[in-house]
This record gives structure tokens, sequence and C-alpha cells, in this order.
């Protein structure tokens, strides 16, 4: 999450105390509303290169069903995604695009490394391989596997969705703000 | 035989794009109605209520097996160190205090994140030492190194969770004295008579 | 009324037509939703005609042949898996008959019919996958959940033979990594039963749709000639009316004792690549029943050696027909333990190299159509 959001003009000072508190009503439940919000609507880019590509193909479909997550608008372009799932080897030439697409995407954002290439390079010890993505974006939650399991995959998601619940938004606002 | 497959001419029923549109509405509505109707054919498996079953050959978290006494039937050979193609496993050997099984493994750490899961260690195991079916395939954490297994969490297993009735004996000693282990895991490249003449020690 | 308007109507600051007009270059990235993969299209268009396309490979370049190297032959079986992941038993295939032609090494019978099964169900699957995904690049999206639908049939199959959905890494010089799971052929019987009607009616679905016909009859036209120049093999050389199959001109394994026939197409259009594909299933649901009828018993495998050794200065060389074309493998052996050089001929890259020929002249969405008749698997080209 970014520091650098705008802060609302001013507040009055009664509510301000119920943001800053912690455990304050009004950002608890404030937090909770719009965790809520961005957990069940993730919207995924799929960043396939390889195989694993295939196997997030697989949860797409009928039999392993992304949409129970509510995140079955798959976006190509990153203006309109939020979570990045990088699945599949990233090598040197391919880097920059990886970068070029992460920053392109706005915030929040998410990265999730689906498969042993995208999270540690995998068995690709060679002259052309990143060593994980990790050396290029932040990455979120990593999933092992080669390919791994669509379920895995699935698990990863909830993960995420864990993830954006334990996030606290209003009161990163008003910190920024003060 | 090469056959030149022919063009289908479409009638003029099928010419008025309405009705090949319709036909794909009712297939897709038989879909639908057929799976409101009898919800058991809905091919969804409904991950993380309903939890993969996965069949036994299913190359999945490795483990380490034990001997009766509890210690692992590991004599770092290294074999599979080299065997695997990743190089994911690092094992430092350390001598064992009995004399008959000369070393055994100090350290033994698998990168879970490196491995492709590909079954060669397994393969050449020549102990039966390690194995590939603890059915755990679903593994995601949110930094590097929780990835990393020692030989504690390799060897952390209980034999309740696994079938009774596996003829590859859980807590047997393993390798060539093992006969069941070896003739089943080994497709039939040794048969019980050839193990017979083999040292009478325990040695792996 | 005159077709060029000389007369600018009211409002209007600047003529339209007899204007100049320019060509500019796309870039279809490496990074979008139809190139199948990491392909990078650079394509001079006039408007929406597409007049000259120059692809740019080397994305996922991942030095597989370099790796070769310095891996053991039998850990080189697992890393063809990734050569060409949909079609990864044929790919296994391809190095495990170069060892076995090399270190001079016996298949059983059993194995030989355990390995025509599992490619055959393999090119089903393979096929399945590409259907689904020729008409969501059309923009018909169901058909893609139908077709994964019934791949899952399948790697449940595979699963069970082998232990992994994707990277199967089952064949090893000699035969089979182990013997096929109980009740495996009444199941693979009853898919293929399942399969015969099912091809029919989605098949139908979408063969049978005014707008895909307009789409693709008539469109990225490859005459034998230039199929021939290119070297496509496969699907795309026999839509193009050329009359190639491994199985049947190089039979391996014991593909000869098999009735199955090779379909081709007259225009090399891309309905003739799509017509040819769907018939290939049908060929193999055919092979399929006549292996399964005539399964032999006995070894799944012959005697292991614990290494595999090329004798020096030895080349061996296979062809296997991979669902996308003729794969082939060359292994020259300079007497250690690893392989002095393994080069991989892989049928996607003369696909690609056919492409300015199949999409100029036509518009920039039939280009999305024509690369998904292609079938391309990207890391098989770049390796």
């Amino acid at each position: 999450m970014s520091d650098e959001t705008t802060a609302p003009a001013s507040i009055p000072e009664e509510l301000s105390q119920q943001f800053t508190n912690e455990g304050g009503f009004l950002a608890t439940k404030l937090d909770t509303v719009i965790n809520w919000g961005r957990s069940n609507s993730l919207w995924p880019f799929p960043f396939g290169t390889a195989c694993c590509a295939i196997e997030f193909m697989g949860t797409v479909s009928s039999v392993f069903d992304l949409s129970r997550f509510g995140a079955e608008l798959v976006r190509f372009s990153p203006r309109q995604a939020d979570l990045l799932l990088v699945a599949g080897t990233i090598t040197y030439k391919q880097a920059p695009i990886l970068k070029q697409i992460y920053d392109q995407m706005c915030e929040p954002k998410w990265v999730v490394a689906i498969g042993a290439c995208a999270s540690s390079g995998g068995f690709y010890d060679c002259y052309c391989t990143v060593p994980g993505i990790d050396h290029i974006i932040p990455v979120d939650v990593y999933v092992a596997g080669c390919p791994p399991r669509p379920e895995a995959i699935l698990e990863s998601l909830v993960q995420i969705q864990n993830k954006i619940g334990d996030e606290k938004v209003s009161t990163t606002h008003v910190e920024a703000s003060s | 035989m090469a056959k030149i497959i022919p063009r289908p001419q479409l009638s003029l029923l099928e010419q008025l794009y309405f009705v090949e549109v319709f036909k794909g509405m009712a297939l897709t509505i038989k879909h639908a109605v057929r799976s409101l109707a009898k919800p058991e054919t809905i091919p969804v498996l409904n991950y993380p209520e309903v939890q993969p079953e996965l069949p036994a050959e299913h190359r999945s978290e490795h483990r380490l097996m034990k001997r009766a006494d509890g210690t692992s039937r590991c004599v770092a050979c290294y074999m599979c160190q080299t065997a695997c193609p990743a190089r994911c496993i690092t094992i430092v050997a350390e001598e064992s205090p009995d004399g008959d099984i000369e070393k055994r493994p100090a350290t033994f750490d698998i990168d879970w994140l490196l491995c492709v899961f590909c079954g060669l260690c397994v393969e050449a195991c020549p102990c039966d030492a390690i194995r590939m079916d603890t059915g755990k395939a679903i593994l995601v954490e949110d930094s590097r190194d929780a990835f990393i297994a020692n030989k504690d969490r390799l060897m952390d297993w209980s034999p309740a969770d696994y079938p009774a009735e596996d003829i590859i004996s859980q807590e047997a000693p393993g390798g060539l004295l093992n006969e069941q282990a070896l003739a089943a895991m080994q497709g039939g490249m040794f048969s019980a008579g050839d193990v017979a003449d083999v040292a009478d020690k325990e040695t792996c | 009324m005159d077709l060029v308007q000389t007369e600018i109507p009211e409002g209007f600051t600047r003529s339209a037509g007899g204007g100049h007009t320019e060509e500019y270059y796309l870039n279809m990235g490496p990074q979008h939703p139809s190139t199948h993969g990491v392909l990078r299209l650079m394509v001079r268009l006039d408007g929406e005609t597409v007049k000259e396309i120059v692809p740019h490979i080397g994305y996922i370049h991942r030095s597989i042949e370099k790796m070769a190297e310095s891996q053991s032959l039998i850990q080189n079986i697992h890393l063809t898996d990734r050569l060409d992941y949909l079609s990864c038993h044929m790919t296994n295939l391809g190095l495990c008959l170069a060892i076995e032609q090399g270190a001079d090494v016996g298949v059983p019978e059993r194995a030989e019919y355990i390995r025509i099964i599992v490619c055959e169900l393999q090119r089903i699957q393979s096929h399945l996958l590409w259907w689904g995904c020729f008409a969501m690049d059309l923009g018909a999206l169901t058909a893609f959940l139908y077709g994964f639908d019934e791949r899952e049939k399948i790697t449940d199959l595979f699963e069970e033979l082998c232990g992994a959905r994707l990277t199967m890494n089952y064949f090893r010089p000699g035969g089979c990594v182990s013997d096929l799971p109980n009740e495996f052929i009444p199941r693979i019987l009853k898919i293929c039963e399942h399969m015969k009607t099912t091809l029919d009616e989605y098949d139908n679905l979408v063969s049978k749709n005014m707008i895909i016909r307009e789409r693709t009859q008539g469109v990225g036209i490859l005459s034998k000639e230039r199929a021939l120049s290119h070297g496509c093999t496969g699907p795309v050389a026999r839509a193009s009316g050329i009359n190639y199959d491994v199985r049947k001109d190089e039979p391996y394994g014991i593909y000869n004792r098999f009735d199955f026939d090779v379909p081709l197409g007259a225009t090399g259009d891309c309905y003739d690549r799509y017509t040819v594909r769907i018939e290939e299933m049908r060929q193999s649901i055919r092979i399929l029943e006549q292996a399964c009828k005539d399964l032999p018993d006995g070894d799944f495998r012959s005697k292991e050696k614990p290494n595999y050794k090329i004798p020096k200065d030895e080349h061996s060389f296979s062809s296997v027909e991979t669902a996308r074309g003729n794969f082939s493998t060359y292994v020259v052996s300079d007497g250690g333990k690893t392989p002095y050089r393994i080069k991989y001929r892989s049928p996607n890259f003369s696909h690609i190299g056919a492409i300015n020929d199949m999409a100029s002249g036509y518009k920039l969405a039939d280009l999305v159509t024509v690369l998904a008749t292609l079938d391309p698997v990207i890391p098989d080209i770049d390796r």
C-alpha cells in the first residue's frame, strides 16, 4: 500500500479521533467494508508465459472455478487489474516488460508468483532466467509446484484475501494527512 | 489413407444464423437445467470446503521414511542430491554411531520452491528413504524461507495417516532388507530370491 | 455522385479521401491475450489491413538445450516436458527413442502399446485445449469452458497414471516408469465413447455457425508450395494439402499396425486447419480403440540400467508426431555421462516463420484467427 495517497482536506476533530484511535469504531467498520469489497472482487491479470499458465486456465475453467471467489473477470490490461498473477518462467528479456506492467497497474495491487519458475527460477539455473520475480517486483504470495495444482492457485487467492482483510485502509489515509 | 475432408454445405435452415444460435443456446440451457435439477452433475470441486482427493501416485511433498527405532533410513549416499535436476536437496553427512550403518544425514534440507516435483529423487534412492506420497500438493506461503524443509519437518508424519495395508512397510528397515518394498518400488527389477543373497546385516 | 468528394461539406475542416494516408507499425507485444504465450509480433498496418508481420521470439528462451549438456540423459527427459507442454508425452517419447537407438535398448511389446495409448490420449487432450482457445480467441467464451471440462477427464486419468497433471515424465528408455493402474483401459474406452458424441455436438456448435465460417473460410490461406518451403508439418501442412504424417511416413513404435486415416485440407485456410484437427481427434479415438483391444500382458519396461550411455561419437535421431507437427530429437554423444549436444527440431518454429505469408493482406482481427488456428506453443520455439 502506498503512502502517497492524497488526504482529505479537513476532518472535524471528534471524527478524526474516531479514525486515529486504534480500534476506533468507524475506522474498523470502514476497514471491514473496504477490505470486504476489495477481496471479493479481485480482477486478476494473468501474466502467463509458460506451463503454469495452462494450470491457471484450468483454474478459471468450470472444474475449479475461480469465479466462486469473485475473480473471474480476467483483465488483460494492467490499468484495469489489481492482482498480478505471474505464471511461468521470467527471462531477462521478459523482465523489463514485467516491471513495466507492474508499474502500470494502479494501487492497490497484489502479486502472486505461481510455480517454481516465477518464485525462484526453478531448475533453470542458467544465464537467461531471472531467479525469482522478487528480484524485480515485490511478491505477496508464493505458490510452489511445477506446475502447482489449480487448488494451490485457489489457496493463494484465499491467502491474498486474508492479507487484504488485515489491511488498515482508513488509518493509512489519515496518517498521511497529519 | 489420406483423405481430403469435404467442406459441409449448409442447408438453408442452417444458413439462417439464428437457427444455429438457438441450437447453441439450447445446449447451454440444457447444461444449466441439468445442473439445477441434479446438483451432483455440476463438475465444480468446491475448494476450500472440499479438499482434493489425490491419487496415491501423485507427486506431492516429500517425507523421509523411518526405521523401527525412529531414525531415518537415509544413509547420506547423496544419490538423491545428484539425481535432482533442480539441486534443491542439500545433505550434510555425519558418522553414524552404529558401525554397520556408516553414515547418516546431519542435515537434510529440501527447498520446495526450487523443487520441480519430478520424482527422480525417489527413483534414485536405494534405501526407500524418501517418498513423495504425502498427498500434500497445496504449498502456498508468503515468504521464501517458509518453503525450506529440514529433516525434522520431513520426518514429521505419523503412520496412522497412511494406509495400514500398504505392502511397502512404513517402519521396516527399508532398502535391500525390505524385499516387498524393493519388489514393488522397482517394478520387479529385483525378486525376493536376489535379495536373500545380499548381506544379512542391516546396512540400508 | 463522385466517389472522391472534392468539396468539403459544411462544418468539416479537411477533405476526406484523396488525402494522404500513412502506414504505421503496431506492436502486438509479448504480453497479449491472444499470442498464446510470449510472442511479439511487429505488424505494419495500412488502416486495418496487415501488410507485413515480423515475429520476435526469445522471450521464454530458457536454454534447455544448453542445460541438456550438464544433465544426464534420464534427467533430460523431464526437461523435454517443458518444451511442448501440451504434448509432453510425445516429446518425452522423442528423446527416449533417440536414447534407445543410441544405447541399443529394446522395448517390450506391452510398453509399445502403452506408449501409443498414452500418446494418442494426449493428442486428444491437446486438441481439446486448442478447440477451446480457438473459439475463445474468436470471442466465443463458452467453448473454452466446454473444452476444458472434457480435458479434465483425461487429465484425471494421467494424474493416476504418472502422478502429475502437466509435466508427466512418464517414459524412460526401454518403456515406462510404471504399469497402467487398475481399470485404466475400461475408463479410456468410456471416454472414447463419450468423446464420439460430444465431439460431433461441439463441432457442430462451431463449424455450423455462420459467423465463424465467415471469419475462417478464405482467411489465412497458406498454399502447398509456401507451406513446403517454410517447412511446416503437422495439421498446418496437412490443411494445405501436404500428405505428411510421421506416424505413416516414418513410423516409430508400432504405429504401422494400426489402421487410421490422415485428414487433408483442400485450400489451406483457417477453416481447413480447424477441420483437420477435429478429424485428427476422431482418428485418434480410432487408434485408441484398436490399441486398447489388442493390449498384451507383459513387462512395462525392459531391464533397467543404472546409467544409459550412448557410445562415443554416436549420433542418434528420432522423429515423433506431436499434436503440432514433426518434433525431432538429435543427440550427439562423446561417451560421457552427459550428452555432448541435444538439438530439438520444433514444429512451431516453422509455423511462426510462415505467419507473414498467411496473414498478410487480411485484417488485424484475421491475424488473431490465423494465430489461433496455428496453435503455437511458444516455449517450444524458444526452447
